[in-house]
């Protein structure tokens, strides 16, 4: 493992009248070489804590961060032969594209020569070239933004941290940069953790997923392992939407189970270490529903049709609680009127068992 | 315990940060000494008789039926005058600021600048032009309307005159507070109110005003302080009225009584303190707009006529007479006998270089020298304030307001209580400071740092005692020896050489504590082969200069010995360590307490220090507001990319607070030139000040001379912001984006 957090832990003291935080609560986390890493979570869960924790900004109270085995805790920032990416850019508001990117290089006393090819190289990675001499603020925000990535990787860092790069720009060119950094990242094999709040983003990028919340990690997996078999309802909730019907675990055998829902007995997959016996939820994906004509899963009644385009979104009554369903088979768009009662068909094989 | 425990791990954590414990110690230190600790003096004193007796003699004046009438005539006119200078000012600014933000005014540039030109000028120009305008033998009253003045009619000076030069003095400061409020007033709210139907009376009335009584009622505050601090003016306009500042002015001028003005200078502070302590944590947090924020995007425009003009003829009629005041005072300078004789003559201009060459060199050079302190007191108090986490941080930031907010008079008692004589308790105090914080940061085990203590103390002793004996040339000369000798083996034995040259200069530096005299004699002598005249007054000045920057008091060489040893230590091996800090110790040690500590009262040390003391603010707060406005990732990412703290400063933050840097440079000379309450008991025969020179002017009746000593001063004010501004223009050529961010 190339980057490894051991039961990292950061409080910030008491200040002004606010109490004690704590931000991060026991972190741990190990990232191989040129992966790349995405811390997820809501506002407040500790992701750019940990990050800047990674970077050095912060000061650990506790636990360990080492780097390719060795322990960085008492370096600072400088010295840990990382870059950084951050949420305002922070370019260099003095400096000229050129200047802002060869900063760093002038810093290690690289020669010229030696510094203009590299500033060259990732200019063009970036598709900057013939930018070098204009002020940033002669520059749009998505330019911006690739100045600032083409600053953090011209340093050629162990690792590259990103704290929400992208939430400055609008959704087109969000959706472009985003494919853009991961083409770069694994053009060149850099280790990377990036940190953002936009589940789409992390889902497109990453090699792993870290979910976070209150300062703990909720879920470590790959963007499927997520999706599929989420750790908790608050994962399922904050990646994708999840219908929640409760169930109970009438067999369990390794991560399959045999549930008991509304009267049935369905084969799904569970969360690891689930005793027989057990009360729950099923995690059902509103795409895992459709409305079906012949008998079905579950009866219900139309509260509220959407019409989407590429979709039909439905909220269906069902014993008190409510469902949504996606359906997304153009063949089956038929619009359902409010009121109608219907019958819901789903996947149940591809359902999730989990703790309620 | 758990509050201890904390301090404790600060203390550790900033000790790790040397530069952080370096700069908060050097400014702390400076703060107390010459900022609460004369103020306390001043405070103390107003207690004490000159036996030292506790004693409320001046306090009771206020309530017995000899004195009482008297002493409370003039608090009521004090207060009167600042409620009536507050009110006028604050409706003057606001109808300029109005003017010049919403009127589409023609000249709107040209408008701006004159209503800031009071805040350049010296301190009475106003009252000065006044009453060469409207004065018994003014221009306007004698020479245009032919009027008499026969004993006991209504003229200029008194009430009606203080008050009016008041306003015209103070009102720009309201004028850029409301102007700064009215340009960030977000235009939207009072489109949204006359979509709503509300007529253009009812908008102002419910929306505008509200919005805007932040800045009004901080903008009177201000002015109320301002005015009630003011000496300058009620000096000189002020007639059979007499008003607290110049009342502990004359205590100390005509009867010398020191206890007298402390006590009354302590009925000033009251107020005073009372209003800066109200403006800046109840009005400044009820700002419903943000003041660092850049100007929306489209202002309200006013369209109605019968609004518009009454505001710009209002405005360009106070312009005018802004303008002639300060014609009048160029004129005044030039004319034969003022009120009889308005024929043109140089006679005042030769008479002044003649007789006031080294004053108007003194305060030149003097301000100079104290800008750059200033300023880099102000940088660093705001860079502290602004990146930094530290407990008494919000008394670092009060204290350095505190210095410009006191009355100068306050402010000048308290330099003449503490520094006539050796302040021992602030000397043993500053050096218990340094003692502490070299032992906490020395990274060694207790025995050692208590043993490092001890003995430094004993050697110090020692050598204060052998100093006694020897003289405090010879220990000086002394440690400046031993400072070269260390610094030479460091040199020698080291690879990296810088240490050893951070000695070797102290060394060479504390040596020309001395040797500069034979340097500054022999220029003496030359200077003295000059015939008599005003090149003669002006060349004997210079050899003075040139020993001010060598002979520093003693106490302040030695506490630069000590802080200059622990950044030295902090890099050496615990062997040579603990020979160097100690014998350093012992030698900071006799510097500190050798002669007369601190005694600086007629040298030019108190009036440097009294300048920064006054200008600290504008640098603070234009820093202040210079660092608020850079995202401080700019900083990590230069972190994040190898460089150390010192190269971020130096090539991200220096350029980037540039602007400000250049602003307070401009605040604080002007200041400087212009000061005269905090400094006036400062002067001494060797150092003299163009404010003081122009008030005994006055005194003695020469008006005119006391004209063109103001004309000089406005005119080397204006001069050096032309300069600063041609530099700042050539060196933010480059920059986008970032423009003057003005500290006011």
């Amino acid at each position: 493992m190339f980057l490894v957090l051991e039961n990292v832990v950061k409080r910030f003291p008491p200040r002004g009248g606010a109490a004690e935080v704590t931000a991060v609560n026991g972190v741990s986390l190990s990232i191989e070489k040129g992966e790349l890493v995405t811390l997820l979570g809501p506002s407040g869960c500790g992701k750019t804590t940990t990050l800047r924790l990674i970077g050095g900004f912060e000061v650990l109270t506790s636990g360990r961060i080492l780097l390719d085995g060795v322990g960085i805790d008492n370096l600072p920032p400088h010295k840990r032969g990382m870059s950084m990416v951050f949420q305002s850019y922070a370019i260099f508001p003095h400096l000229n594209v050129f200047e802002n990117i060869a900063y760093g290089l002038h810093v290690q006393k690289i020669p010229e020569p030696e510094v203009k090819r590299r500033v060259r190289k990732v200019l063009e990675l970036v598709n900057l070239l013939g930018y070098e001499n204009r002020a940033p603020n002669q520059l749009s925000g998505g330019q911006q933004q690739r100045v600032a990535l083409a600053r953090a990787l011209v340093m050629e860092p162990k690792v590259l941290l990103l704290d929400e790069p992208l939430s400055n720009l609008d959704a087109k060119l969000r959706e472009q940069m985003r494919t853009e950094i991961r083409r770069i990242q694994q053009e060149l094999q850099i280790t990377s953790v990036y940190v953002t709040h936009d589940q789409i983003e992390a889902m497109t990028l990453s090699d792993h997923i870290v979910v976070m919340n209150q300062g703990i990690i909720e879920q470590i997996g790959t963007p499927e392992e997520i999706y599929r078999h989420p750790n908790s309802q608050f994962v399922a909730n904050f990646i994708g939407r999840a219908n929640f019907i409760p169930a109970k675990a009438k067999s369990v055998q390794g991560r399959e189970a045999v549930v008991e829902c509304y009267g049935k007995e369905f084969q799904v997959s569970c969360k690891k270490g689930i005793t027989a016996g057990t009360k729950g939820v099923l995690v059902l994906r509103p795409e895992m529903l459709w409305i079906s004509d012949r008998e079905g899963v579950f009866k219900g009644v139309i509260k509220r049709s959407v019409y989407l385009g590429n979709a039909i979104e439905y909220e269906v009554a069902v014993d008190g609680a409510s469902l949504i369903v996606m359906e997304t088979n153009p063949k089956r768009m038929k619009l359902y009127a409010r009121g109608t009662s219907v019958t819901l068909d789903a996947y149940m094989d591809l359902a999730h068992f989990l703790l309620a | 315990m758990l509050a201890i425990k904390r301090r404790m791990q600060e203390f550790s954590l900033i000790g790790r940060d040397p530069v952080l414990a370096l700069s908060l110690i050097i400014s702390a230190l400076f703060l107390f000494a010459f900022i609460v600790f004369p103020i306390a003096q001043t405070v103390w004193s107003g207690f004490f008789n000159k036996e030292g007796q506790f004693s409320l003699t001046y306090f009771a004046r206020y309530f017995d039926s000899y004195y009482g009438p008297v002493s409370r005539q003039i608090f009521l006119d004090t207060l009167t005058m600042g409620v009536l200078t507050a009110s006028g000012g604050t409706i003057l600014g606001f109808i300029f600021a109005y003017t010049i933000v919403r009127c589409r005014v023609p000249g709107k540039n040209f408008l701006h600048v004159l209503a800031l030109v009071p805040t350049v000028s010296p301190p009475f120009a106003i009252a000065l032009s006044t009453i060469l305008l409207f004065g018994r033998n003014g221009l306007v009253t004698k020479g245009i309307l032919n009027m008499r003045f026969p004993p006991g009619s209504n003229d200029v000076y008194g009430m009606d005159g203080l008050v009016f030069v008041q306003i015209i003095t103070f009102f720009s400061v309201a004028y850029l507070i409301l102007r700064a409020m009215l340009e960030r007033l977000d235009p939207s709210m009072e489109e949204a109110a006359r979509s709503m139907g509300a007529g253009k009376a009812h908008i102002f009335r419910t929306v505008t005003l509200p919005l805007l009584i932040p800045g009004i009622a901080g903008s009177f505050l201000l002015l109320f302080v301002e005015a009630l601090a003011d000496l300058g003016n009620p000096l000189f306009i002020a007639g059979n009225v007499t008003v607290l500042s110049a009342q502990i002015f004359l205590a100390i001028a005509g009867e010398y009584d020191y206890q007298k003005a402390s006590a009354l200078a302590f009925v000033l502070l009251i107020p005073t303190l009372v209003v800066f302590l109200v403006q800046r944590y109840y009005v400044s947090r009820r700002s419903y707009i943000s003041v660092t924020g850049k100007p929306t995007g489209g202002l309200i425009e006013e369209k109605e006529g019968w609004i518009r003009w009454p505001f710009i003829i209002v405005t360009y009629l106070v312009s005018g007479l802004i303008v002639i005041l300060y014609v009048a005072i160029i004129y005044g300078s030039f004319s034969k006998a003022w009120g009889i004789d308005y024929s043109f003559s140089l006679e005042w201009w030769k008479q002044m270089f003649q007789r006031g060459i080294e004053s108007i060199l003194d305060t030149t050079f003097l301000s100079i020298l104290a800008t750059p302190i200033a300023v880099l007191l102000g940088m660093i108090v705001a860079f502290l304030v602004v990146r930094k986490q530290f407990s008494g941080k919000q008394a670092l930031d009060f204290t350095s307001n505190l210095g410009g907010a006191v009355p100068g008079t306050i402010l000048g008692i308290g330099f003449v209580l503490a520094f006539s004589t050796p302040p021992w308790f602030l000397v043993v105090f500053m050096y218990v400071v340094l003692f502490l914080f070299t032992l906490g940061i020395l990274k060694t085990s207790i025995v050692e740092k208590v043993t490092t203590g001890i003995v430094g103390t004993l050697l110090g002793i020692g050598f204060f005692l052998g100093g006694s004996q020897i003289g405090l040339v010879l220990l000086t000369y002394f440690i400046a020896i031993l400072s070269l000798g260390f610094g030479i083996y460091l040199i020698l034995t080291r690879p990296k050489k810088k240490n050893g040259i951070k000695l070797i200069s102290f060394g060479i530096y504390a040596a020309f504590h001395t040797l500069i005299e034979y340097v500054a004699q022999p220029l003496m002598r030359a200077a003295n082969t000059i015939p008599e005249g005003t090149w003669k007054n002006a060349a004997t000045q210079f050899p003075d200069y040139v020993q001010v920057f060598f002979k520093l008091p003693h106490t302040i060489l030695g506490c630069v010995l000590m802080i200059l040893i622990v950044t030295i230590a902090l890099q050496e091996k615990p062997a040579f360590r603990r020979i160097l800090v100690p014998l350093f110790m012992g030698g900071s040690f006799a510097l500190i307490f050798g002669g007369k500590p601190l005694a600086l009262v007629g040298t030019p040390y108190i009036i440097l220090a009294a300048f920064a003391v006054r200008s600290l603010p504008a640098s603070v707060r234009s820093g202040v507001a210079s660092l608020q406005q850079i995202d401080p990732s700019i900083e990590e990412a230069s972190s994040i990319m190898g460089a150390d703290a010192q190269y971020t400063f130096r090539k991200v933050t220096l350029p980037l607070i540039m602007p400000a840097i250049l602003a307070g440079l401009i605040f604080s000379f002007t200041r400087h030139m212009t000061s005269l309450s905090a400094i006036i008991f400062l002067v001494s025969a060797k150092w003299r000040i163009v404010t003081a020179s122009i008030l005994s002017e006055w005194e003695q009746g020469g008006i005119s001379m006391a004209a063109a000593y103001s004309t000089i001063i406005i005119v080397f004010v204006l001069i050096a912001i032309g300069i600063l501004y041609l530099v700042s223009g050539k060196m933010l050529r480059r920059r986008g984006g970032i423009d003057i961010t003005w500290g006011a």
